[in-house]
């Protein structure tokens, strides 16, 4: 394979080419007004509503995903986040072919996935982190042996393709284990491997980090981003863990109730709900200084909170200006966290 | 059990109910079950009919006791499903048999009341179908006498609980075999070849059903359709209904047993 | 084309390999099957000859005979559980979303869904039907000719296309009904009434439709009366041995379009 030389000689450069190159013109994936409707048979409560049920029942249309649209550029990292039930999972699955859209768009590489779906999951990994492809019975190995005939790769490219990813997940302590003995964050390891081995160019993981411990974590974000960087694979992401999106993506969707509801850069979005920062101030006495460009959010004692916004005002400025009115004996500086900032974005109509 | 059954009796009621309400709710499956059952019910018929052809009576049987009896019997193997056995080895492959039986009600107790709510809305759902389609294009099953039908019924329940209990002590086998499948499927063929729901018990060799009339398969199906049919004298029929309810008493202490053995066996080794 | 089925054929070899690989991991579970199956026919076949005694022949069919036609009805079934048992379950693989799996390999989703699951415990099916048939073809002195070979072939071959067929058809009502109907105790008891006895001892209404609308009296009735030369209804055609091929061929077929529309429906699991 071409990117194993890639990555020993001119990785910056091709990675810099890929990522500014792309961007702009080519999109690995589209989707145009993406709508999926579930229909489902209305459940009555109680004996009677189940013997009525029998003889004739209603039926309910659930609109999963109402009207989803985007683009993602080859080589981004993308996080989808979402509260349960929002859609994510649903819109995944249509991207990878397991699921036809009521009506819409996609287009992967040009191509529709439930039109083209041999041609289109050729170019696809998809691990669900709930759930495994691999072999429950027999040793690692047997799994990748059998997709390396299922994608028909050859058996250079094969090898070539495990020993890098051995570098970076160390694959070869585990390949001869039985996947049953396998602990979450090994098996979840092997499924990367799995999803990968035919080199495709676009990854979808679902939930890949769920259950894992802070190593699992690490390893996981670790070879994600490697194989972002070195083969410029398309990576998109469903999670609940504000650690994927702060360390890998540059880009979040936010879907909510099957609707789009942000769609940017993470930084933005905190400048965005939360262009504030808190000042936390501890006085000799219980009693706190005024101050024009913050506002005493909150006091307790001796310490008081301001809030100030950060267009305004620098922190050290406003330390330095509350000092010279009242002598202060500590400071500390409170950030909105990432998790406020998705519940405001979750709630927010 | 007994004082627990007190205790726990509006427990048990509800899983009665919520087992019945599950059934009912997918009604393509009732649909399908019973043009199945219609099918396999006509097949058998005309299997017996087919045979009869140039006999009147064979073995004492006419040809309409035969009609009878098919019905009957497909009715019954309707209702004489039971799922202890899946349950309890789900619970045991699962793991959960533990935390299952730390459980304030009865584990079995539970299995046993979701096993009668299944077989209420089967009663509901299938058995009356079946008896409907069965009386109008095969012929309505008329029992022998009043009389035989008021005995039909207690030996009918009396064979409800034989099979549940066989079931039943069958299932704490999964403790210690490692796969209870074939096992299942072997007893699940052996009651059917061996209790009379597909071939009664008089065309067998009489040293074969000499031998069936001492274990219990026989009571499960046999009986109930001979008094259903009037095959034998009263007092040969309520000297079986002796029998039937000696081997409910003997099942009844064999589950008591084997329940204690295996509550002791989960609690110290934890499952 | 060429390119492809050497592809599938390859991947298909794969598959075996890891079914064996799975069997070697649970010897044990083989060997509870490997008791259970055989016992199951084998007593199924010794009741039939307790009816057969006693009424002397099965419209024309002595007991080799019978045999006959059970021990081809056990072996295609074997095949069946071998290469389509799946059918059986389809509803699971609905409901619980494992066609996610072969939605995304770059395959066809039919064929992975048939070729790619070995069920080797089908083989311990397949020894009480050799013995069965054996016994049968010792007992009616059948000639072990080239051509004779042959046409046992072709009705083995086209018998389990027309097993897996019905198995797939069944299967997909799930994809509409989105539950577990599952079936496969009814379809089996179906196919034993329908296979292990001749056919034309039912009304000609009933003959009719197994064999035009599920054509199951193909199986193993119409192939082997002609085989062995005997009588065999009003819809018997020339030459049974090779239309229970194109039978099969067209079941099979049918099958297939029908399980795509209905993959089209398919809403994978959950969330």
């Amino acid at each position: 394979m071409l990117w194993e030389k890639y990555k020993s000689t001119m990785k910056i450069t091709v990675n810099e080419k890929c990522s500014s190159a792309y961007r702009k013109s080519d999109h690995m994936i589209q989707v145009k007004n993406l709508k999926k409707n579930y229909v489902i048979a209305k459940k009555e409560k109680g004996l009677g509503g189940a013997i009525k049920s029998l003889v004739k029942s209603e039926k309910q249309t659930i609109e999963a995903v109402k009207d989803i649209s985007f683009q993602i550029a080859k080589g981004e990292i993308v996080a989808f986040l979402g509260p349960n039930g929002a859609g994510k999972s649903t819109t995944v699955k249509m991207m990878s072919g397991i699921l036809t859209p009521t009506s819409g768009k996609i287009f992967i590489n040009g191509k529709e996935p439930y039109q083209n779906r041999k041609e289109v999951v050729k170019d696809l990994g998809v691990v669900f982190g709930q759930r495994t492809q691999l072999n429950w019975d027999l040793r690692l190995g047997e799994s990748f042996e059998l997709l390396r005939h299922v994608y028909q790769i050859d058996k250079e490219t094969y090898e070539q393709n495990l020993q890098v990813m051995d570098n970076i997940l160390g694959i070869s302590e585990i390949i001869d284990i039985p996947v049953r003995q396998l602990s979450l964050g090994q098996r979840m390891r092997g499924d990367l491997v799995a999803a990968m081995l035919h080199s495709p160019s676009v990854l979808f993981l679902d939930e890949p980090t769920i259950g894992l411990d802070v190593d699992g974590k690490y390893a996981i974000r670790k070879f994600i981003k490697e194989i972002n960087r070195v083969k410029g694979t398309t990576v998109i992401l469903t999670t609940h863990d504000l650690g994927d999106v702060q360390e890998l993506c540059k880009r979040l969707i936010i879907i909510n109730h099957g609707t789009i509801i942000e769609d940017g850069p993470l930084e933005e979005l905190v400048e965005r709900i939360a262009p504030y920062k808190d000042l936390v101030v501890e006085f000799y006495d219980e009693e706190a200084v005024e101050h024009p460009k913050a506002q005493l959010h909150k006091q307790k004692g001796n310490v008081a909170k301001y809030r100030f916004q950060k267009a305004d005002i620098t922190a050290a400025q406003l330390i330095q200006e509350i000092s010279e009115k009242k002598s202060i004996k500590d400071v500390a500086i409170e950030e909105v966290t990432i998790d406020d900032i998705i519940r405001i974005a979750y709630h927010r109509e | 059990m007994c004082n627990g059954l007190a205790v726990n009796w509006r427990a048990f009621f509800y899983v009665y109910k919520t087992r019945i309400q599950k059934t009912l709710a997918y009604r393509f499956d009732v649909y399908g079950n019973i043009i199945w059952q219609c099918i396999v019910m006509f097949a058998t018929a005309y299997f017996w009919k087919a045979l009869y052809t140039g006999y009147d009576t064979v073995k004492g049987v006419q040809v309409e006791d035969m009609m009878t009896y098919t019905i009957v019997s497909s009715m019954m193997s309707l209702f004489f499903i039971t799922f202890v056995e899946q349950r309890v080895i789900q619970s045991v492959e699962k793991g959960t048999v533990a935390t299952d039986m730390l459980k304030p009600i009865p584990l079995f107790g539970i299995y046993f009341f979701e096993d009668l709510g299944y077989t209420t809305s089967l009663i509901v759902q299938n058995v009356i179908p079946i008896f409907i389609i069965g009386s109008i294009f095969i012929g309505v099953p008329v029992p022998h006498s009043t009389f035989m039908l008021l005995l039909f019924i207690p030996s009918v329940i009396m064979a409800y609980m034989i099979n549940w209990l066989f079931a039943a002590c069958f299932s704490t086998w999964a403790f210690t075999a490692i796969n209870m499948n074939p096992m299942v499927q072997v007893k699940k063929h052996l009651i059917r070849l061996l209790s009379g729901c597909i071939i009664p018990m008089w065309f067998f060799p009489e040293w074969l059903s000499d031998i069936l009339n001492v274990l219990p398969f026989v009571y499960i199906y046999q009986l109930p359709l001979d008094i259903y049919i009037g095959k034998y004298e009263m007092g040969i029929l309520l000297q079986k209904m002796g029998i039937q309810a000696l081997w409910l008493l003997v099942l009844w202490c064999l589950f008591v047993y084997l329940q204690k053995r295996v509550t002791k066996h989960v609690l110290v080794q934890g499952g | 084309m060429l390119q492809t089925m050497k592809h599938y054929s390859k991947v298909s070899l794969a598959h075996l390999r890891i079914a064996v690989l799975t069997v070697m991991e649970y010897p044990a579970n083989m060997l509870g099957w490997l008791l259970s199956n055989p016992i199951q026919f084998i007593l199924g076949f010794a009741t039939i000859k307790f009816v057969v005694e006693e009424f002397g022949s099965v419209c024309g069919w002595g007991y080799g005979q019978l045999a006959f036609l059970y021990g081809i009805s056990v072996i295609s079934h074997a095949l069946s559980m071998i290469f389509f048992v799946q059918g059986w379950f389809m509803g699971y693989y609905v409901i619980e979303g494992d066609f996610d799996r072969y939605l995304l390999r770059p395959m066809s989703v039919l064929y992975q869904f048939c070729f790619t699951k070995f069920n080797l415990v089908g083989i311990t099916d397949l020894i009480p039907g050799i013995c069965v048939f054996v016994y049968g073809c010792l007992q009616i002195d059948y000639v072990w000719t080239l051509k004779n070979t042959i046409y046992i072939l072709v009705t083995l071959v086209g018998a389990t296309f027309i097993r897996g067929g019905i198995y797939l058809i069944i299967g997909s009502s799930s994809f509409w009904t989105k539950s577990i109907n599952d079936f496969g105790g009814y379809t089996q008891e179906l196919f034993d009434k329908t296979t292990m006895y001749p056919i034309s001892m039912y009304p000609e209404s009933f003959q009719f439709v197994l064999t035009y609308l599920l054509p199951i009296g193909w199986v193993s009735f119409y192939p082997t009366a002609e085989l062995l030369g005997i009588p065999n209804g009003r819809f018997a055609w020339d030459g049974a041995v090779w239309m229970t091929l194109v039978v099969g061929i067209i079941v099979f077929v049918a099958a297939a379009i029908i399980f795509k529309c209905s993959l089209k429906r398919y809403e994978s699991a959950g969330n």
